[in-house]
């Protein structure tokens, strides 16, 4: 391959690789808060996305809903969907046991039920295309093509981002947030109320895969099983420390562009390999993830 | 009372092939191969608390294993099979090492990416597995003679299962047992009685991943065609579940697991397109109400209707 031609993928894999890799900065950012808040890795996480991807395709599509309204009632289905599966469902295990094993459980049994209950419905079974809002006329930013909807979709997902770290760095609800993450007694005893930031916090996180889903749909064929993206997900928060807010924001970017160079040098087919090989590799060089301190193991 | 009921158990299990037809047994054959995959998730899971999500991928590697030392080597299947398991946990040790240097939850993860991976390799090393069109597995063989039916494999599907049955309860009465036992409890209180917690946390993985890739061995001498697909991450999650109906943690639930979940997800076969919805609500449902399985749930309800 001569230096041009390399030069040419080098950006148009950085480029693109930005753009995918804003959608699983955000999976992995709804991962991450649900983590550091509970101590449970939501395996449902690409099944809520996939199921709110069905939901936006429903309201938008069939029911011919318009945009601006369509858009606010995915976000908040799926706000309500998690808040409510962490209020009834979790709420409910963690009082019958308080392994946390059963609580991941019972997060692989809710990616199970959404997967075949949008089977069900029969939206799952052909392939769709999700219709995309914004024109994908192309545009040149240096030697790489990116089209409009491209430039939409990392816009969108840098102000979601933005947005959610001022409210956790800077609101009552944020620093309520965080303070259970640290020390959920403590938290309770200065009157923060456990129960309400668990839900909040689950139905942020579903509201986030909710974004995602209408970021990353136009861009790929809607199938019941695209919650697998949640490999990426996972990939990218397991980069940033798998506790670091920051940290999984620059992972879901770091394995956005790391997959689109795999695809352009070495081969689309070896895609599928990159997160499993991504997550040895971290755990090799830097076990503790970029921005990961040490980890502390919690006391009896 | 016990004894007792274990050997009317085992002696309806030998006579079984000669009073029932060819599908019985080949349902006996698969509902044994469950049995040794849930013993092997019951000791990652259920003894030491860790997080395997790649039951199936082992499973496969135990199969392939199994393929290649019939056909390629012509090895005997007592030696196929130690092979499966050592190829199995050899990989589990690899990936366990690396994921278990920080956080308990990278096994998860990384198993889960795991079994991902192996999928692609399973349907793109075709000289190996036969790519998209499946293997023919070839008939296994003991001092020169080839099992070619499921009536042929079943007392050998049998010993294995009962052999490995009896290996998990010697473990789990034994100091590594404890240990296993200890960490999933409290890893600070183990760490404080010298035991050595990561080391620990290894060997349960490995050791399920020997169970997972002795499995596949057995599923090769009665079987005689895999494809990739039944090697997904659908597979794991059928293993978790018999494991949950069971009951998590005890040897007995991960047994009962497997034979009764196995006969209802042989009649789901019937309905594919509710298996998801089926499997997915099990999960919940007994993680919500009955953490400890359905035949501790049915115990404890027994007897406070007694009481009542």
């Amino acid at each position: 391959m001569d230096l041009q031609l390399a030069l040419l993928f080098l950006q148009q894999g950085v480029a693109s690789g930005l753009v995918v890799g804003s959608v699983y900065a955000l999976l992995a950012l709804a991962i991450v808060i649900i983590f550091r808040t509970s101590e449970v890795p939501n395996f449902a996480q690409g099944e809520m996305l996939m199921a709110a991807g069905y939901v936006a395709l429903y309201l938008f599509v069939f029911r011919a809903m318009p945009v601006w309204a369509a858009i606010p009632m995915t976000i908040v289905v799926a706000f309500a969907g998690a808040a409510l599966f962490r209020r009834v469902v979790l709420t409910q295990v963690a009082h019958a046991s308080g392994s946390p094993v059963n609580l991941v459980i019972a997060t692989l049994g809710l990616s199970y039920v959404l997967k075949g209950l949008v089977r069900q419905t029969g939206f799952g079974d052909t392939p769709r295309s999700f219709p995309a809002l914004v024109s994908t006329d192309s545009i040149m930013i240096g030697q790489a093509s990116v089209t409009r909807l491209d430039l939409a979709i990392l816009g969108t997902a840098v102000i979601v981002m933005a947005a959610f770290f001022w409210m956790f760095g800077y609101t009552k609800l944020g620093r309520a947030m965080r303070s259970v993450g640290m020390n959920p007694k403590a938290a309770q005893l200065v009157g923060v109320n456990l129960n309400r930031i668990h839900t909040t916090i689950w139905g942020l996180s579903g509201a986030i895969s909710a974004i995602a889903a209408l970021l990353i749909s136009p861009k790929l064929l809607m199938t019941a099983d695209m919650g697998s993206v949640v490999t990426l997900g996972f990939a990218a928060a397991i980069v940033g420390g798998f506790a670091s807010l920051p940290g999984a924001v620059v992972g879901g970017f770091i394995i956005g562009i790391v997959e689109q160079l795999v695809g352009l040098f070495v081969s689309s087919r070896a895609i599928t390999l990159a997160p499993f090989l991504a997550i040895m590799l971290v755990l090799i060089l830097r076990p503790q993830g970029l921005f990961g301190g040490r980890v502390v193991i919690k006391k009896v | 009372m016990r004894i007792l009921g274990l050997l009317a158990a085992l002696a309806g299990l030998i006579v079984l092939p000669l009073v029932s037809t060819g599908y019985v047994v080949y349902l006996a054959n698969l509902l044994l191969t469950f049995t040794v995959l849930c013993l092997g998730m019951h000791i990652v899971i259920g003894e030491a608390g860790q997080f395997s999500l790649a039951q199936a991928a082992f499973f496969g590697i135990g199969i392939y294993t199994s393929g290649l030392a019939n056909t390629a080597f012509g090895w005997p299947f007592p030696l196929s099979v130690l092979a499966s398991g050592l190829v199995a946990a050899l990989v589990g040790l690899c990936i366990g090492t690396l994921a278990l240097r920080m956080r308990d939850i990278y096994l998860a993860l990384a198993t889960f990416a795991f079994g991902e991976a192996m999928q692609w390799v399973f349907l793109s090393w075709t000289s190996v597995t036969g790519g998209p069109n499946g293997l023919r597995i070839p008939p296994a063989t003991l001092f020169g003679l080839e099992i070619v039916s499921d009536r042929q494999a079943y007392p050998v599907v049998l010993a294995i299962t009962l052999l490995m049955i009896w290996a998990t309860v010697l473990i789990a009465r034994s100091r590594l047992g404890r240990a296993f036992r200890a960490v999933r409890e409290s890893e600070v209180a183990a760490l404080a009685m010298g035991v050595p917690v990561r080391t620990t946390k290894l060997v349960a993985f490995a050791l399920s991943a020997f169970f997972a890739g002795v499995a596949g061995a057995m599923f090769a001498i009665y079987s005689t065609y895999i494809h990739p697909d039944s090697l997904g991450f659908q597979t794991t999650i059928l293993v978790l579940t018999m494991v949950v109906v069971g009951g998590l943690g005890s040897i007995s639930g991960a047994i009962g697991g497997a034979i009764v979940f196995g006969l209802i997800s042989e009649l789901l076969r019937q309905a594919p397109s509710y298996q998801e919805i089926i499997y997915g609500l099990i999960l919940i449902i007994f993680m919500m109400f009955a953490p400890r399985g359905l035949f501790a749930f049915i115990g404890d309800n027994l007897k406070r209707f007694a009481r009542a």
